[in-house]
């Protein structure tokens, strides 16, 4: 009460008093005075992406919990509804940047469905040094998005021949919601934001440019994402660096090293390591580019040392003002040459993939002998692709054809990536290894691989003979009005087949292990300056043969129920073995609502069905209402 | 979940309301802030401990974001908030990620007249009614082990010998053409604890913080100042009837006078302490009544001579603290022995004994600091600091000290002196009492001034020795020597680049006898104590320094203890540390 009294009574006095009242001088305060002192520049940038789900199982897999429909909002993996992009600079011209990531499930008032504030990559800080021996900028922080060379640090990138009638949250607005469909018949390219061909990185990051001499470092010291430890706090860590020299404006070479290494055991010194050296060559000639990187690896764990591994990639391209642009690859990369954030697949030593809940699943690709695309590299493998383009007018075609062969012996499986239904089959189940009535299926990041077991073993458990793989892929692209109206026409057939040997065209029939053939088709169309509407098929057929999982049908199904019908039986067979078919038919409208907001609407019907294998068919429909804006 | 909506309501308000005023008023809202990105390796040298069960090394690091948005919409009014975001290094994407409110305040003078502050405080009175002592050890800092120290303060929140708190604070003063210059008056009210449930029916009481002062310039060379707080519990607020008071009254009377190359200035200084727990509302009508009730005083007498051209300062004083003065705000220590443990391989040996604090932890660790005001003497290593473990408000103590400072005139020198002499009032545990003598000194020497050049090399050396006594039969007689010694150069190798080395030891050998208290203070019993070891921490690194507060550094620690004829095992680890840190 005094307390109170007293306080009253200095306020009483202070205004009283006002004459009186020293403002300039300081006078006595027991609290810190603190000074105005703006120095720090802060904006932000972002987008707000609703995306409204509902899913209905018409068909569901045995082990289904009865639950046949579902109702979400909110981008199934981890991504943004509101991604607020905090960007600052100071004085000293050091910017830093934090992306909040804030979601709501709308799930109803209660408190236990608040979602917490959280980042959505982390945060960085970044800053520039110029001297007169060159430029020197440094980062920090992460996860930022780092890129070397394709043997050392390169993101998954291949032709771009994909459907693009699925959306991914980085997917960018276009100025019209045709103008995506336009660019992809144009260039072929899709801007998938600035992640798309790098690596996730944590760390420390430096770069040197302009340097005397033609020279140019760069470099990380931090974590992948498949660095990561059981013990957070073990040593696991990828460091790596570039040095390189632009000899001419037509002539690099670069040196490249990497290194990863990871306890195995919190209390002795035994670790799990790799490193790389490479060297990189690019030499431009008038009409004709080879790009080179050869390099050399090694592996090591307590359990396991292996010898030293070489690697090479070629690629070899003609310039695209050519009549026909032609692409040739060329590459080997021995089982020893071990990498998990290179633009190939490692298939040979599993125990580098991390096995944390949580975690491992979503960074874990396909490693049983995988049936790949072109433009995909895999360790323990040798092969050659060539690529071309030609255009008749408004029909742009493009296409390749590869062929691949294992260096040694591997695992008694085969893993082969859904090119149909991936992001459908990935919902039901995210990040899950293993899943299925069989087992067989694996989700990663909006995609599923299956696996499949080969029984013609050694006795140590591989495979009894070295895998051939045959690729080929097709595309055609086709533009035209109609009603004054662009439309585009996108058809992409891709064959893959997998047998015990070498040939130079893919082979069909009962002696190949796993045949994968798909045919998608997505058709747009350019309702208004605002609209566009989308139409997508897609076929997949995947068959097995007799040294492949046999199915639990006792009785064995035509390979084509289509053929079978038609009594012609030299074009299909009957088998036990894998007879699977995945159809999706979808249709959509992209909406611009103004500027940078747009509307996506998605219907689709998918079935993933095989006849041998009772258990596995899933039949639906999905419907996805996406509102995108950007600020 | 609740605390994540407000997180979410305060960050929107925040930033939302950014995006809208950006381009109308922007001069209305300004940043400002810390970024720092922290890594740490650590890794035990097995050679010389018998540990098999501890991890060979462990890393862990982190960024951090403090993002402080002063919001004027008024002229003289700030609303301060600052926002921490922290990300731990090896997290998956953005998971792992913290975000915290760690600071709101509204602070501004009304009518011009009176200022005002709401919410985090920094508070600070005089050297004996609140006052944040600085840490043991840490006077004589070198350049290569700053950044930890930075970093332990700044988490901490150690401002300027302040203690942080929540509340309210106002100040205003006044000013007369006769007889008095002015007087300035401050007033605050904090709360230290709020009340917080323990179990199901039981709830602490909320524990406040109030004071205030009046300072009053008499004439232009004399200064007379009284300060009054007292920690008190609302013993309402919880379930408790017992709850403390320990209100503080000083007064200090400053006299100074100069000439055109001196200044000259004499400050007495004096007051008095009551600390005791009041029962209230207690069974069968019974008035209320105190326990533990202790009283005690101070004095100090202190003259100061400063050189005009700032080349000298001499302190000397003489100081009398009761054993029985108590002053929760001036003795509250910042290193907490007790409640905190070492965060770095806590634990050691094949028995995963408990490892003993050295003077890597004490520089590095800002997990064992402790930011909450005690109503009790805090424990102490008397190995690191036995004669004032308190500041200059250590109870039972009486002496004279010294304080020197000189710098030659283009700085090419430096020098600190700081020396001492104490005694106890009264013995404890016996009727001897404890001499105590106090004898630092350090020097820096820029030798780049001497040579010319741009760029700097300089050499810096401290050295801090301790020593007590107590005579007595042979139980109670003790004698305890410990002696700091801490040298390091620094190498500026290009432009804002440096090369750095350090050393830093620490001797203790002797005996004392550790106090153990109750929880009203009392001793309730003296554990002899034998010691004789030796603490080192070597460190190499470099540094890129765009400006103070604004650098990156990387070195490379080693650091360990060695015992002789002690139950402890010698232990000796590494450290890699990498800091960037950038005031926004």
């Amino acid at each position: 009460m005094r307390v109170f009294f007293w306080l009253i009574f200095f306020f009483w006095a202070g205004f009283s008093f006002s004459q009186d009242t020293i403002i300039n001088q300081k006078p006595f305060s027991s609290n810190i005075l603190s000074y105005n002192n703006p120095s720090t520049t802060i904006s932000f940038s972002g987008y707000y992406r609703f995306l409204g789900f509902v899913r209905n199982q018409q068909e569901t897999f045995p082990n289904n919990s009865g639950k046949t429909v579902a109702i979400s909002s909110g981008d199934a993996y981890r991504e943004p509804m509101l991604l607020l992009k905090l960007n600052g600079k100071t004085r000293d011209k050091i910017t830093f940047g934090a992306d909040f990531m804030l979601n709501s499930l709308y799930k109803g008032p209660s408190s236990d469905f608040t979602q917490a504030l959280t980042l959505n990559l982390g945060l960085n800080l970044s800053t520039s040094i110029t001297t007169k021996h060159g430029t020197f900028n440094f980062k920090s922080g992460g996860v930022s998005w780092y890129r070397q060379s394709r043997l050392t640090v390169w993101g998954n990138r291949s032709f771009n021949r994909i459907s693009i009638y699925e959306r991914r949250p980085q997917t960018p607005l276009n100025k019209t919601p045709i103008d995506r469909y336009s660019r992809y018949y144009n260039s072929g390219l899709i801007d998938q934001g600035v992640r798309y061909g790098s690596r996730a990185f944590q760390g420390i990051f430096f770069q040197g440019l302009k340097l005397p001499l033609n020279f140019s470092v760069k470099g990380v010291l931090g974590k992948s994402n498949f660095n990561r430890s059981v013990l957070e706090n073990n040593d696991n860590f990828t460091g790596s660096f570039q040095l390189k020299n632009t000899l001419s404006t037509s002539s690099k070479i670069a040196y490249n090293y990497l290194s990863s290494w990871a306890n195995t055991d919190s209390i002795s010194d035994n670790r799990r390591s790799y490193f790389l050296h490479t060297l990189e060559l690019d030499k431009k000639w008038n009409k004709i580019q080879v790009q080179m990187e050869l390099g050399v690896g090694n592996y090591s764990d307590p359990k396991y040392k292996a010898k030293k591994g070489e690697a090479i990639l070629v690629n070899i391209k003609t310039a695209k003002s050519t009549k026909v642009p032609l692409n040739l690859q060329l590459y080997r990369i021995s089982p020893q040459f071990v990498n998990v954030t290179g633009n190939f697949l490692n298939t040979s030593i599993l125990e580098v993939f991390p096995n944390i809940d949580g975690v491992g699943t979503t960074i874990r690709t396909p490693y049983q002998s995988p049936m790949v695309g072109l433009g995909f590299p895999v360790n323990n493998r040798q092969g050659v692709s060539i690529n071309a383009n030609v255009n008749f007018d408004r029909l742009k075609l493009n296409g390749g054809i590869g062929v691949f062969a294992e260096i040694d012996t591997s695992y008694a499986a085969l893993s082969y990536n859904h090119n149909v239904n991936s992001q459908t089959l990935s919902r039901i189940y995210l990040f899950a290894q293993n899943w299925g009535p069989y087992n067989a299926l694996n989700s990663t990041y909006r995609g599923v691989y299956e696996t499949v077991n080969i029984t013609d073993t050694t006795a140590a458990g591989l495979a009894n003979f070295k895998k051939f793989f045959n690729t080929i892929e097709f595309q055609a692209k086709y533009n035209n009005k109609i009603f004054g109206k662009n439309y585009y026409i996108f058809s992409l057939t891709r064959l893959n087949t997998c047998q015990k040997d070498l040939n130079i065209l893919p082979q069909m029939g009962s002696e190949v292990l796993i045949t994968q053939f798909s045919q998608e088709v997505d058709l747009s169309y350019e309702i208004t300056d605002k609209a566009a509407l989308v139409l997508t098929y897609g076929l997949e057929k995947v068959m097995g043969n007799q040294y492949t999982d046999i199915g639990d049908n006792p009785d064995s199904t035509a390979t084509n129920s289509f053929l079978e019908s038609l009594g012609l039986e030299n074009l299909f067979r009957y088998t036990n073995s894998r007879n699977q078919k995945n159809t999706l038919f979808g249709f959509g409208l992209d909406y611009k609502i103004g500027n940078n907001a747009m509307l996506f609407y998605r219907f689709n019907r998918y079935r993933y069905f095989d006849p041998n294998f009772i258990d596995n068919h899933l039949k639906g429909w999905e419907m996805m209402l996406e509102l995108k804006i950007n600020f | 979940m609740k605390r994540s909506l407000i997180h979410t309501v305060v960050f929107f308000i925040m930033f939302l309301s950014v995006i809208n005023l950006c381009a109308q008023v922007n001069e209305k809202i300004w940043f400002d802030g810390l970024f720092r990105s922290y890594f740490a390796r650590d890794a035990i040298d097995k050679s010389k401990i018998d540990d098999t069960i501890s991890a060979n090394n462990t890393s862990n690091g982190y960024n951090i974001l403090d993002l402080n948005t002063h919001i004027n919409p008024i002229d003289d009014i700030e609303v301060f908030a600052q926002l921490r975001i922290r990300n731990s290094f090896g997290s998956f994407f953005g998971s792992g990620t913290e975000i915290n409110v760690r600071q709101l305040r509204a602070k501004g003078v009304i009518n011009n007249k009176v200022r005002f502050s709401i919410g985090d405080l920094f508070l600070k009175q005089s050297k004996f009614t609140l006052y944040n002592y600085d840490e043991e050890l840490s006077g004589y800092e070198n350049d290569l082990l700053k950044h930890y120290r930075d970093i332990i303060h700044y988490e901490n929140f150690y401002r300027e010998n302040r203690w942080r708190s929540q509340g309210i604070q106002t100040d205003f003063s006044f000013e007369f053409d006769r007889f008095i210059r002015s007087i300035d008056f401050d007033l605050f009210v904090t709360r230290p604890r709020g009340s917080s449930q323990i179990n199901e029916s039981t709830y602490s009481s909320d524990l406040l913080l109030s004071g205030g002062s009046i300072i009053s310039k008499i004439n232009k060379s004399l200064t007379l100042s009284g300060n009054y707080i007292n920690l008190f519990e609302v013993a309402s607020s919880g379930t408790r009837n017992i709850s403390l008071r320990n209100p503080i009254h000083d007064m200090l009377l400053t006299h100074n006078f100069s000439n055109d190359k001196n200044h000259f200035e004499q400050t007495l200084q004096t007051g008095f302490s009551k600390r005791y727990w009041l029962h209230t509302e207690l069974e069968n009508n019974l008035e209320d009544s105190i326990s533990n009730y202790t009283e005690g005083m101070y004095f100090e007498l202190e003259n100061k001579f400063i050189k005009k051209d700032s080349t000298l300062f001499l302190k000397v004083g003489y100081r009398y603290v009761d054993p029985n003065f108590r002053s929760a705000g001036a003795q509250s220590r910042r290193l907490d022995y007790i409640s905190k443990s070492n965060t770095i391989y806590p634990n050691y040996t094949n028995m995963s004994i408990t490892r003993p604090t050295s003077i890597f932890d004490l520089a590095s660790d800002e997990q064992l600091y402790n930011q909450n005001l005690s109503s009790i003497l805090m424990g102490f290593n008397p190995i690191y600091s036995n004669i004032l473990p308190y500041g200059d408000a250590t109870p039972n103590r009486t002496g004279v000290y010294m304080d020197a400072k000189y710098y030659n005139k283009n700085k090419l020198f430096i020098s600190k002196l700081n020396a001492a002499f104490f005694n106890e009032v009264i013995g404890q545990g016996t009727l001897e009492k404890r001499n105590f003598l106090l004898f630092k000194g350090a020097a820096k020497i820029n030798f780049h001034r001497l040579l010319n050049w741009d760029k700097e090399l300089s050499i810096h050396v401290s050295s801090e020795s301790e020593l007590t006594r107590r005579g007595g039969d042979s139980i109670s007689s003790l004698n305890l020597y410990s002696h700091h010694i801490n040298t390091s150069i620094n190498a500026e190798i290009a432009k804002k680049f440096f090369l750095q080395a350090s050393c830093k030891q620490l001797n203790a050998n002797g005996n004392e006898f550790l106090t153990e208290r109750n929880n009203y203070g009392n001793i309730t019993y003296f554990t002899s104590t034998h010691i004789d070891q030796k603490d080192y921490l070597f460190s190499f690194g470099m540094l890129y320094k765009f400006r103070d507060n604004v650098y990156a550094n990387l070195h490379y620690n080693w650091w360990g203890m060695k015992f002789t004829d002690q139950i402890y095992s010698d232990y000796k680890y590494n450290r890699l540390l990498l800091i960037l840190s950038v005031e926004l």
